[in-house]
């Protein structure tokens, strides 16, 4: 709470020098987040990316400065509806969206109805880009999740895939996606699919152990059954050759948090770590996110930096050729083509990323080493290589 | 296969020795004063929270943080009973809104004090293998398995042993008798619920040992250890012990034999045959119906 | 000072109750006539919802003598029957949603063998049921979605030139349905059911002796309660839009009503409404104001007080209130 507090006051102070410094025309963003209940972690992090977008934006920018207004949705679709109604009657010109398809449906809808940009890291379903939202973007999918494993199936070669899946519903979609795509090139795939509220996973390893005899496991999950995976997979030593995950794992945070369990294990990542000089958003990114938060960047922070950024740019671009009081910044948010810390973003018509793809990392010994697709890799991959 | 089965059953028991020590705080608890403590999850996540911070901030092992669990856990469970005693009407409807009302104060607090994020110790020792045969299990559930025996142990020769324990037996089992023979009820539930914090304490730290923690969890506890309580039927400390593992290792066989998605509902199944159709329980001896 | 506090169990008398009707359409009339905007409109739609609920809950308390802990369960079901009933089968919204009221109750027969248990062991047995409920709505996918959710669900229809799906029609439709259900309550309350009722929560053995079917009755008002909860689920689906299990059988449709209904004073008929308004509202607007990361903690200080101090809910409060003036001043 204090380590809260003084972020956000010397965000303040930041942000009140430049405002003093440049007179620069003030312009606020919304956000709603689960900032309490089962997804909170996630909700934080997010937040904690964006705040840095947010400074580093306005340290660049003289002519606008963001104010960014953060409210906790709790996961729940009225209030993250209530949430983005209050943001938009507080002056927000957009919105970013928290967590999970089931908020950002009924949420980004709302905005839609109140004609403001609505953009999101945190809803990978299909469904939300097939209701034709003008206003609707997104900068990730399920899609790009997909591909990012199945190309590292295709370069190791696995002759069978377990696939571990929590049934919340992104973790169940990437599951279900990559049971088909892996079975249609002849790799044997075993879903075992676990309710969330589980959390000793050895009966699961040993199924996967002493049945499916696979080389490869895929966890389709979140941080807390990871840990409980490789955990209980350290235990029982199946004959794996490989331990691959997909979201918030390939991150300096986790293995600063759990150093005995994450080493060789593979993730779905944008950046190596310690990030590559040749990046000076990235970088200047990391170095800040230490700076403020005392830790390293981790997978959902830059996803949330990257949306950030894109809006904040759409949105000075719209607000210069003065049409953002008038509708323009849905055609502006078109108009983005451009390179981040997650590859090229450029939307489509329905406000997808079709450009989404990620690389996969493996921890090694605290470092992230790119290791696959070959075109993005900075290192080749230790194969077979377990945490223990 | 029957390696499989074999894996489950003893995964089961390990994982529902720890689900007996949550669920006696609130069987001793109820027991004596009827009412459900339904911010005991809370209580026993606190005490994992303080071995967080304890093996964080020192180093030691996180059941180093014991001492200082039973004391913040135990105090606050002091506390809980001093309020709830304080309701005159009402008091089993009441009670539930109040202690309800008090895992939502625990919860947010840990929410605000150690964020969201998931926690769980990082002792090289307790994450580390060991294996029986042909069975396998973490130095951790090991060692929590042993501490629970101990402290079930423990709790029996005090029950049988000690007046206070006597006495916390006495109101249990009829109230009015009790007090008839010279027994404070009020003060004997006061008792009852400290000794509910000094297991909540423990068992908190054995589950950072063997598990993840988040500020969300605590109310499944709760609901863990009611399900354990009713398996077992009021009364009966070896009945909770069972129970607990009876739990353990029918959610282990159900990820086993069928799929880990229904792990939930075989548990609840089985609650909910045990409440229809053994009136008291698989061990206790008195009837729950009104 | 009166050394006995009145039971406010019992019912009102007329007069009161009229003036009770009255104070709440004005004040549910103010929002509409303020020109309250989307947002406030919408935390009031989102509090009324609570409110059903409430008083399904309080019903069941109050007249069945049964507090649950799993009213999820028939939320989630009314919700996922209504959106399924008009999505798939493509049947009217307006329809749908009492059917889903129907198929709630539907799910509380199967609650029947719980009837017997009594007080904490009943409320935890609804409990598990509302579990196993949000588990086969992941697990039959085909049917519900399953985890992925559940989107295209129909907006809730135009009805004589009122918007029911803008903010403002969907406001007034609640306002009505909770009337409703209040209405339906009080006359129950009223009824010689209520009074069989009353007599069996002072002593179910007595009344056994004298020729009450308690079971049959309480069974009654397990159906009526799941009924209620499962249309005020169906409209929920309806306004949102979008369903997935852990949403439609959250804890927080079990808990947050109990919590209404005791603050308000669930032992009344307008306790559990005014309750759900006040609490969410103080939640939403006072708390997360205040601390914006666990908030809840002071709703959590709120109700500890609120139970030591005025464990009669508000209006119970308010009568001890009147009443001791009115004493004074004889």
């Amino acid at each position: 709470m204090i380590r809260k507090s003084i972020v956000s006051l010397s965000l303040a102070l930041a942000m009140a020098v430049g405002t003093a410094a440049a007179s620069a025309e003030e312009l606020l963003i919304g956000a709603h987040m689960p900032l309490t209940g089962s997804l909170a972690r996630s909700g934080q992090t997010f937040t904690e990316g964006m705040q840095i977008a947010v400074r580093q934006f306005n340290e660049r920018s003289d002519k606008y400065k963001f104010k960014v207004e953060v409210i906790d949705d709790e996961s729940t679709p009225a209030k993250a509806v209530s949430a983005v109604e209050k943001l938009v009657n507080d002056g927000a010109v957009a919105v970013i969206g928290g967590y999970g398809s089931n908020i950002i449906g009924p949420a980004s809808a709302a905005s839609n109805n109140l004609g403001k940009v609505y953009i999101t890291a945190g809803a990978v379903s299909d469904e939300l880009t097939a209701r034709g939202l003008k206003t609707f973007f997104r900068i990730n999918n399920n899609a790009g999740y997909q591909r990012g494993v199945e190309n590292l199936v295709a370069e190791l070669k696995p002759s069978a895939v377990s696939i571990i899946a929590s049934t919340r519903e992104a973790p169940a979609l990437l599951a279900k996606g990559l049971e088909q795509s892996l079975a249609e090139k002849g790799v044997k795939v075993t879903v075992h699919s676990f309710d969330p509220a589980i959390t000793d996973f050895k009966p699961i390893i040993n199924k996967v152990k002493l049945r499916d005899k696979a080389d490869m496991i895929v966890m389709s999950a979140y941080e807390n059954d990871y840990v409980g995976i490789i955990r209980a997979a350290k235990v029982l030593k199946p004959d794996v050759k490989l331990i691959v995950g997909v979201w918030s794992l390939a991150t300096p945070k986790m293995y600063s948090e759990f150093p005995d369990l994450m080493n060789n294990v593979v993730g779905t990542s944008f950046v190596p770590f310690p990030v590559e000089v040749n990046d000076p958003e990235g970088k200047r990114f990391a170095d800040l996110y230490r700076e403020v938060y005392n830790k390293d960047i981790e997978y959902l922070a830059t996803l949330s930096f990257v949306e950030t950024t894109i809006l904040l740019e759409a949105i000075s671009r719209a607000a210069e050729a003065g049409t953002l009081d008038k509708g323009g910044l849905p055609d502006e948010m078109r108009k983005t083509d451009r390179q981040t810390l997650l590859g090229r973003v450029k939307f489509d018509e329905t406000g997808d990323n079709p450009f989404f793809s990620l690389s996969m990392g493996q921890h090694r010994d605290g470092k992230i080493v790119l290791v696959s697709p070959q075109a993005n890799a900075n290192g080749s991959i230790v194969y077979p290589g377990l945490p223990w | 296969m029957i390696e499989l089965v074999l894996q489950a059953i003893f995964s089961g028991i390990l994982v529902g020795s720890v689900y007996a020590l949550v669920a006696l705080g609130l069987a001793i608890a109820f027991g004596t004063m009827r009412i459900i403590n339904l911010a005991h999850g809370e209580l026993v996540l606190l005490a994992a929270y303080t071995a967080y911070f304890v093996e964080t901030n020192t180093g030691l092992n996180p059941y180093a943080a014991i001492p200082l669990a039973l004391v913040l856990v135990g105090g606050l469970s002091a506390v809980l009973f001093l309020m709830i005693n304080r309701i005159r009407e009402h008091r089993e409807l009441n009670s539930l809104i109040l202690t309800f009302a008090v895992g939502i104060i625990i919860t947010n607090a840990i929410l605000l004090a150690f964020a969201s994020d998931v926690r769980t110790t990082t002792s090289p020792l307790l994450q580390d293998a060991v294996s029986i045969g042909p069975l396998f299990a973490m130095n951790g559930e090991v060692v929590a398995f042993a501490v629970s025996l101990l402290l079930m142990g423990g709790l029996w020769w005090w029950l049988k042993g000690s007046w206070y324990g006597q006495a916390v037996r006495a109101v249990s089992s009829n109230r009015d008798a009790a007090r008839l023979m010279g027994i404070n009820p009020v003060r004997t539930e006061y008792v009852a619920f400290i000794a509910a914090g000094v297991l909540a304490s423990v068992a908190g730290v054995a589950l950072y040992t063997m598990s993840v923690v988040q500020p969300s969890i605590g109310h499944a506890f709760t609901v863990k250890a009611f399900i354990v309580t009713v398996l077992a039927g009021v009364g009966s400390i070896p009945g909770v012990f069972l129970g607990a593992i009876l739990l353990g290792v029918t959610e282990a066989l159900t990820v086993t034999l069928a799929s880990s998605a229904l792990q939930e509902l075989a548990g609840m199944a089985l609650f909910l045959l045990v409440l229809f159709f053994l009136p008291t329980g698989l061990f206790g001896a008195r009837a729950r119906r009104g | 000072m009166s050394s006995h506090v009145p039971s406010v169990s019992r019912p009102s008398s007329w007069p009161s109750s009229i003036v009770f009707v009255g104070i709440a359409l004005v004040l549910a009339a103010l929002p509409l006539a303020a020109g309250a905007g989307n947002y406030f409109l919408g935390l009031l739609i989102s509090a009324l919802i609570l409110a059903g609920i409430s008083l399904a809950w309080a019903l069941l308390g109050n007249l069945g003598g049964m507090v649950s802990f799993g009213h999820a369960a028939f939320f989630g079901v009314g919700s996922y029957a209504s959106a399924l009933l008009s999505a798939k089968l493509g049947l009217p919204v307006l329809l749908s949603v009492p059917l889903a009221g129907v198929i709630a109750v539907g799910a509380s027969l199967l609650m029947i063998p719980a009837l017997r248990l009594s007080g904490p062991y009943f409320a935890l047995a609804i409990l598990a049921y509302s579990q196993i409920f949000r588990i086969l709505a992941t697990e039959l996918s085909w049917l519900t979605g399953g985890a992925a959710g559940f989107q295209a669900i129909p907006q809730l229809p135009t009805v004589l030139g009122l918007d029911l799906a803008s903010r403002s029609g969907s406001y007034v439709l609640l306002v009505v349905v909770v009337a409703l259900c209040a209405l339906v309550y009080a006359l129950v309350r009223r009824s010689l059911v209520g009074t069989a009722l009353r007599a069996i929560a002072d002593s179910e053995d007595a009344t056994r002796v004298v020729g009450v079917n308690s079971m049959l009755l309480k069974a009654w008002m397990l159906a009526l309660s799941a009924f209620i909860t499962g249309v005020f689920g169906a409209l929920n689906a309806h306004i949102i839009g979008f369903l997935e299990p852990d949403y439609a059988f959250s804890g927080v449709w079990s808990v947050l009503p109990i919590i209404a209904a005791i603050f308000g004073g669930y032992r009344t008929t307008f306790g559990p409404i005014g309750g759900a308004v006040i609490i969410y509202l103080f939640d939403q607007v006072v708390a997360k104001s205040i601390i914006a990361v666990g908030h809840q903690i002071l709703l959590g200080f709120l109700l500890a007080a609120m139970i030591l101090l005025a464990p009669n809910g508000l209006l119970g409060l308010a009568e001890r209130f009147l009443k001791g003036r009115r004493d004074a001043e004889a």
